[in-house]
């Protein structure tokens, strides 16, 4: 693609606002109409995030009764709902299991990619191969049920392996992380290996430091990816609730949101659980990921020029 | 990578010269190796699962031979010809609602003036993206519940009062489903677009806006053709992904009264090996091998496509 080669700034449109331009009638409409669409579009991206928040500081009866948007918390402000959560050892071990998932898959994950594009992008005799082996899987798959069996053969349905192990080989990482590998100089590769250092070194010295910038988009990929999956876990886990990433909790607690009405003396803040744990699941990445915008938008960039 | 190639021939490296020099890096391959084949080639061999009354206990090689009887099964029932369907038609609906509304958002992105306002349009349409599928299919549940507030935003406009995701009428899951992706996917989705529109040269834009062209014509007429081969690539990388991939939230959101409309491939072969209906993994695994067919295809004929229409363009 040429994207690559001309060095693009997403953002870089000063050429065109900066060309001597003499609006008309016209052209103001259509600007206008033109802010308008995009403020629409952000308004529909955040209204239901917002209309969660602000139920998750409701009161709970009232919530129930009244319908449509919250656009402020509805009745009187109050945290029952994140108490429940505290009070509640389910939530909390998802919350623990989500994060251990989380870093174990995303570490070895990206142990795997850099040790694999590092040497999937060295001029060696095997390399097409190497390089051949990874791709195939990307087009060719033996589905999910062939795919269990194999799992279930190691031993690993019913613990946490299952959901640390299959999420961590992904052929796509790899790749990206070989093109990373390749675009370092390649003096710099050479220099490092007539001055003595040994593969393992130049690569985690010389070239890893190098191919960082893709390297951190891998690790943010996997973060996400791995905090928001549940049908692994839905697949391999389904019965142990002590193994359940929060997601699979969430799942739980919308199907049977109001099977707390039944009792007699129904307690309502029981009904903002739902939003509380939303929030709880949503917040750190939504948080986040602001300080990372540029590193992603540049990721799905290079992703797409090769991927 | 175009890497100018050396104009000289390097010395033939042999074989034992090669593991001599080498070994480290084939050290390092190695884990990522084991790993892939035991995660993804030995599950290949697993299709044969898709030929036999498979039992857990009997294993891949010692379970009863059936030949195409469960592919039989598969396309004289009614359910996963239904499962066919529809997955053809969200793949359709995919492809081109689905398809044109990033790009769209996209021009609309690049014709804002305000920098600062564009960028705070464009961190608000990424959220949607890092939100959980399972926290998204239960927002949608509840906004399009009887008394959600997208249910009653409808009725204001005339449409029936009900519970739209219980609904199984032909259009009405498709539509929904296609347009929770939208929601989730245009600002994400556009990246891609701005970054290419971003590249057209500001030079055409002023001769023509000196030529009397207007904005719209402008857009028509250079900044489209201009990023055309990038959208032809796109489409039919889209294309080729959209069969097998992006239906597990459906397994969120439908239910037992809308499998005529809801149900997929992806969906069939869940249900039949995990959902509740007796683990029937021959059938599951024949249904999964028929769909790993298909998008196989599907892959290579579009990145044939895309290389024979996108000047040399391809996905791998």
């Amino acid at each position: 693609m040429s994207l690559r080669k001309k060095k693009v700034d997403v953002n870089d449109d000063n050429r065109i606002s900066s060309m001597v331009e003499h609006p008309s009638v016209g052209d103001r409409i259509v600007d206008v109409i033109v802010i308008l669409v995009c403020a629409l579009v952000a308004f529909c991206s955040l209204v239901p995030m917002w209309h969660v928040l602000m139920s998750s500081l409701s009161d709970g009866k009232t919530l129930l009764a009244s319908s449509g948007v919250a656009w402020l918390p509805v009745g009187d402000f109050n945290l029952e709902g994140y108490k429940h959560i505290f009070k509640d050892s389910s939530i909390l071990t998802g919350y623990a299991n989500t994060v251990l998932y989380t870093i174990a898959s995303t570490a070895l994950g990206f142990f795997l990619a850099v040790m694999s594009g590092y040497a999937m992008s060295r001029d060696t005799k095997l390399k097409g191969f190497m390089i051949m082996a990874m791709m195939f899987p990307m087009l060719f798959g033996g589905g999910m049920v062939p795919t269990y069996m194999v799992i279930r053969k190691l031993g690993w349905v019913g613990t946490r392996w299952a959901l640390i192990i299959p999420g961590c080989t992904n052929a796509m990482f790899m790749v990206m992380m070989m093109n990373a590998f390749n675009s370092v100089p390649k003096e710099m590769y050479e220099a490092a290996r007539i001055d003595g250092a040994g593969h393992f070194r130049t690569m985690s010295q010389i070239m890893l430091p190098q191919a960082m910038n893709l390297g951190s988009v891998i690790i943010l990929n996997s973060v996400v990816g791995q905090w928001n999956s549940w049908l692994q876990a839905s697949i391999y886990v389904p019965n142990k609730r002590n193994l359940w990433p929060l997601q699979l909790f969430i799942r739980e607690i919308t199907a049977n949101n109001e099977n707390f009405l039944q009792t007699s003396n129904p307690d309502y803040s029981r009904y903002l659980i739902r939003y509380a744990v939303i929030v709880a699941a949503t917040l750190p990445i939504i948080v986040l990921f602001p300080f990372f915008q540029d590193k992603l938008e540049k990721g799905v960039i290079a992703g797409g020029v090769k991927g | 990578m175009a890497r100018e190639k050396a104009k000289f021939k390097p010395p033939k490296v042999t074989w034992k010269q090669d593991a001599k020099r080498n070994w480290p890096v084939y050290a390092m391959y190695l884990p990522a190796f084991i790993m892939t084949v035991v995660l993804s080639y030995i599950p290949m061999f697993g299709i044969i699962m898709a030929f036999e009354d498979y039992e857990v206990r009997k294993g891949f090689f010692g379970s009863k031979w059936v030949g195409l009887q469960h592919f039989q099964t598969l396309f004289t029932g009614a359910e996963f010809l239904g499962a066919l369907r529809n997955t053809v038609c969200i793949m359709v609906i995919k492809c081109t609602i689905g398809f044109v509304a990033p790009i769209l958002f996209a021009f609309f992105l690049s014709m804002l003036k305000s920098k600062r306002y564009k960028r705070t349009v464009q961190t608000c349409s990424y959220l949607p993206n890092f939100v959980a599928a399972v926290v998204v299919t239960s927002l949608l549940t509840e906004f399009l519940a009887k008394d959600g507030p997208l249910t009653m935003l409808l009725t204001k406009f005339g449409a029936e009062n009900q519970n739209w995701l219980a609904n199984d009428k032909i259009p009405v899951f498709w539509i929904i489903y296609v347009l929770m992706g939208v929601w989730q996917g245009i600002g994400w989705g556009s990246i891609m677009y701005v970054a290419s529109i971003a590249t057209v040269s500001g030079d055409l834009h002023e001769a023509a806006a000196i030529d009397g062209a207007s904005r719209l014509q402008r857009m028509t007429k250079i900044t489209l053709p201009c990023i055309k081969p990038m959208i032809v690539m796109m489409f039919v990388l889209n294309v080729g992904l959209s069969f097998a991939a992006g239906y597990d939230s459906i397994l969120l959101l439908y239910m037992p009264s809308t499998y005529n409309v809801a149900d997929t491939v992806y969906t069939y072969t869940y249900r039949m090996a995990f959902g509740g209906g007796g683990n029937n993994y021959g059938l599951s695994a024949a249904s999964g091998l028929f769909q790993s067919i298909v998008s196989t295809v599907l892959l290579i004929g579009s990145n044939a496509l895309s290389k024979k229409l996108g000047d040399g363009n391809s996905l791998f």
